[in-house]
């Protein structure tokens, strides 16, 4: 049924609201459960829904009013504490969550269809029918029976739960596990076998079903819209002033150009004009950078999905996970945050399905039974770095190591002449997993791959530290903008190649008679290590102007733990660039990463440290 | 004679459809003169500053910066296999719009647009001059004083470059 709304800002509006609310409310639901009963974020979690329930139903969009309506009922008696919040609870919330979002995002996509809904609702209904055989003073254990008999598969696992759960003082704890066994054995309405005051009982109206079918896990996670932008009104006016002082220094050339036309106080004019030049660049910075901060977002934007994810798989794994957010205030372009949600639900699923153990482990190796997780942000310098730590069993070398033997992805030889760091880099080869099979959840081995390309495709680069037993930690190191980099730029024979600066760990003048071959590869010793050079000039076929003076220089580069020395015939200087692409025709050239526009308007490529510093180890340096 | 009237007319209109002119640019490589629809030329530059792109076919002569995009620059001589000359003064840059993208082809001088008819368009000869690529011959236009090429750009850099570039990329 395709979509017919005459008010389009109105629906726009809808949109963007529900969109920002439900986001939000994924992370408030999981926040609930840990903290049960906070009012005050209860109370925020039902305004939510209960404004997209409103706005739908103004807008007439009948599915998604029935399914919030129920969602917001079943709130309504967890916020009253007619029900307390449980695991299973909130796995029902949270799909009708999920299927609120796949609705909204039919309406998005302009074209409703008939989902399938009362799959979800069922399972919503139960959780309100038990309100009328329930007496308040029963507590928690009604809610737990009550779900537990609908999923007397569950009940086992009950004990633990109910531990958390505030006992009311007619209801031990032992009584909550009689509870759970007996709502398993007889499956009668839980409170007909406790001792708590129970006056009439109603069987639930609606017998509980299993859904029909579960909705797809995927179609609701995202939302987010990039197409549109929300900037603060100040930075707006800001940029605003920054543009007027741009036009007043335009004014100002103008007025020193026809100056110096008329022959006007020709003897001022170096030095008006070296003023003006400084004004200009102060401006144009500061432009430069207001627009700059216009596309930061806040990396929260994609840590806060992560609460409910790690939620979910450690319910699916069996583990305890304990997830820690920091620095999720940290700004990065929107550009660079787009990219990583995806290698970061990758690293995070390693962490959590190949990292941490599970509690018997974990308290068999005298851990703590819940495992901790950190996710981090924070800017240095002008990268942003990002971790994933956790406390599980770290990675073990020697596991992989034999692993990607098994795999044919080395070779006996090469894995002998590994360091322990070339070897935890062997995870990111694709085709390598430790797993023997493949499970939904991972084992292909395709994660580590795509993180390390994606990471790659930023300009970032990735490290890894582990130490067995103890646990590990994945460190994304990523620029703060795609479009802006410090570059260093050199000369190579009257050629102009830029390097970006991030790679870039330092520079040495060196007599060419200093270099060592080594398997007819060019080295260099540089202090204790021996590194292994090459030649520009002959990776980008350039024809040599004549022989130099026998001194060059080297700059040394370094892609994770690998460096490479690249031998340039001079150093020009430092710069910012902005980054052009260099079009489709000339897309993925070995050793280019793209363009820039030098100051005389003349274009200069932009080296790719990556593809050099692998070409060298894949032993053909140069064509 | 109704039905006679009504093929006459017919007749005339097939006659208008294929008659409608089309505008071409004219430029030369050698002695030949090259045309190609006007409607897929942006502009025409002369000869700035090119920066050379490493690991490229020999025929990508490299990029220019045209006011602040990045654009790859071919040579159509050593495309077609020409015997190559030296850039003078009248070595243009023909900026054109191929599959969305902007690319420039260096030719040895543009002359001039012309008009013509849709139906002056011939198929090209089954033998090609020079060696230039039958695929990106579209047509001759043999007019009383002069025989114009009619080139299809888009087809020089068509797949198998774009495959060879790739390949060359790995």
């Amino acid at each position: 049924m395709p979509l017919e709304i005459e008010d389009q800002e109105l629906l726009e509006g809808f949109l963007t609201e529900t969109t920002e609310l439900l986001e939000k409310l994924d992370d408030d639901l999981v926040t609930l459960e840990k903290s049960s009963g906070d009012p005050d974020l209860l109370n925020r979690i039902f305004r939510s829904i209960h404004t997209v329930k409103g706005a739908s139903s103004f807008l007439g969009f009948e599915l998604l009013v029935k399914v919030t309506h129920k969602t917001e009922d079943v709130l309504n008696r967890l916020r009253k504490g007619e029900l307390t919040v449980t695991p299973e609870i909130m796995d029902v919330i949270l799909e009708a969550v999920d299927l609120v979002k796949v609705l909204v995002n039919d309406i998005k996509s302009g074209d409703i269809l008939e989902r399938e809904i009362d799959g979800t609702i069922e399972k919503l209904i139960p959780l309100l029918s038990t309100s009328v055989v329930e007496t308040p003073p029963a507590g928690p254990a009604s809610p737990e029976g009550s779900t537990d008999a609908n999923k007397p598969v569950n009940a086992k696992g009950k004990k633990k739960k109910s531990e958390k759960v505030e006992p009311v003082p007619s209801v031990t704890e032992v009584d909550v596990s009689d509870v759970a066994v007996s709502a398993e054995s007889q499956l009668v309405p839980p409170q007909l076998a406790t001792q708590s005051p129970v006056k009439e009982t109603i069987p639930p109206a609606v017998p509980a079903k299993q859904p029909a079918k579960a909705i797809e896990s995927k179609g609701g996670e995202d939302l987010s819209d990039n197409t549109t932008v929300r900037v603060d009104v100040k930075r707006l006016d800001d940029l605003m002033n920054q543009v007027g002082e741009l036009v007043l220094e335009r004014n100002r050339m103008i007025q020193l150009n026809s100056n110096y036309q008329g022959e006007i106080s020709l003897d001022s004019f170096p030095e008006d004009f070296s003023k003006l030049t400084k004004r200009l660049n102060f401006v144009t910075s500061e432009l430069q950078m207001q627009v700059l901060k216009m596309r930061m977002i806040p990396v929260e934007k994609v840590f806060k999905k992560f609460p409910r994810i790690v939620r979910n798989l450690a319910r699916d794994l069996g583990k305890e996970v304990d997830l820690q957010l920091m620095g999720e205030e940290t700004e990065l372009d929107r550009s660079v945050v787009d990219e990583i949600g995806d290698p970061l639900i990758h690293l995070i699923r390693n962490a959590m399905d190949h990292g941490l153990e599970t509690p018997e482990e974990r308290l068999a190796s005298g851990k703590p039974r819940c495992g901790n997780l950190l996710l981090a942000a924070a800017h240095e310098g002008n990268q942003i770095i990002i971790s994933i730590k956790d406390d599980g069993k770290g990675l073990d070398p020697e596991k992989i190591g034999r692993k990607a033997l098994e795999k044919g992805l080395i070779t006996e030889e090469q894995l002998a002449g590994m360091m322990t760091r070339e070897i935890l880099d062997l995870i990111f080869l694709p085709g390598f997993s430790t797993k023997e099979k493949a499970s939904d959840l991972s084992g292909r081995g395709v994660g580590m791959d795509v993180v390390r390309t994606n990471i790659k495709k930023l300009n970032g680069i990735i490290d890894i530290k582990s130490e067995l037993g103890k646990g590990s930690e994945f460190i994304l190191k990523l620029p703060l903008t795609l479009a802006i980099i410090q570059s260093l730029l050199v000369e190579v024979e009257g050629e102009i190649y830029s390097i970006p600066l991030s790679a870039v760990l330092e520079t040495l003048r060196v007599e060419q008679k200093e270099f060592h071959s080594i398997g007819g590869k060019e080295m260099l010793k540089l202090r204790e290590i021996v590194l292994p050079l090459v030649r520009l000039e002959r990776v980008f076929s350039v024809k040599r102007k004549g022989e130099g003076d026998g001194s060059c220089y080297v700059v040394v580069v370094g892609v994770g733990e690998k460096r490479v020395g690249l031998i340039v015939t001079r150093l020009l200087g430092q710069q910012e660039v902005a980054i052009k692409s260099l079009g489709k025709y000339l897309a993925n050239l070995t050793g280019i990463a793209g363009s820039t526009i030098l100051g005389d308007g003349s274009v200069a490529l932009i080296v790719d440290p990556v593809s050099l510093v692998e070409g060298n180890e894949a032993g053909s340096p140069g064509r | 004679m109704g039905n006679a009237l009504t093929i006459h007319r017919d007749q005339s209109n097939k006659e208008d459809v294929s008659g409608e002119l089309i505008q071409l640019v004219s430029f030369k490589l050698d002695e030949e003169e090259y045309g190609v629809d006007v409607l897929k030329v942006r502009e025409i530059i002369r000869m700035p500053s090119i920066t050379r792109v490493p690991n490229t076919p020999h025929y990508v002569e490299g990029v220019i910066n045209l006011r602040g995009k990045v654009i790859p620059i071919m040579s159509i001589r050593r495309r077609f296999g020409l015997s190559e000359v030296e850039n003078d003064k009248s070595t243009r840059i023909m900026v054109m719009d191929v599959d969305g993208e902007l690319m420039g082809f260096i030719v040895d001088s543009v002359s001039e647009v012309i008009r013509i008819a849709q139906h002056e368009i011939q198929p090209p000869p089954p033998v090609a001059t020079s060696g230039i690529d039958q695929e990106c011959m579209s047509g001759v236009i043999n007019q009383p004083e002069r025989l114009l090429i009619l080139l299809d750009l888009e087809k020089m850099s068509s797949k198998e470059d774009r495959k060879m570039l790739s390949n060359l990329s790995i």
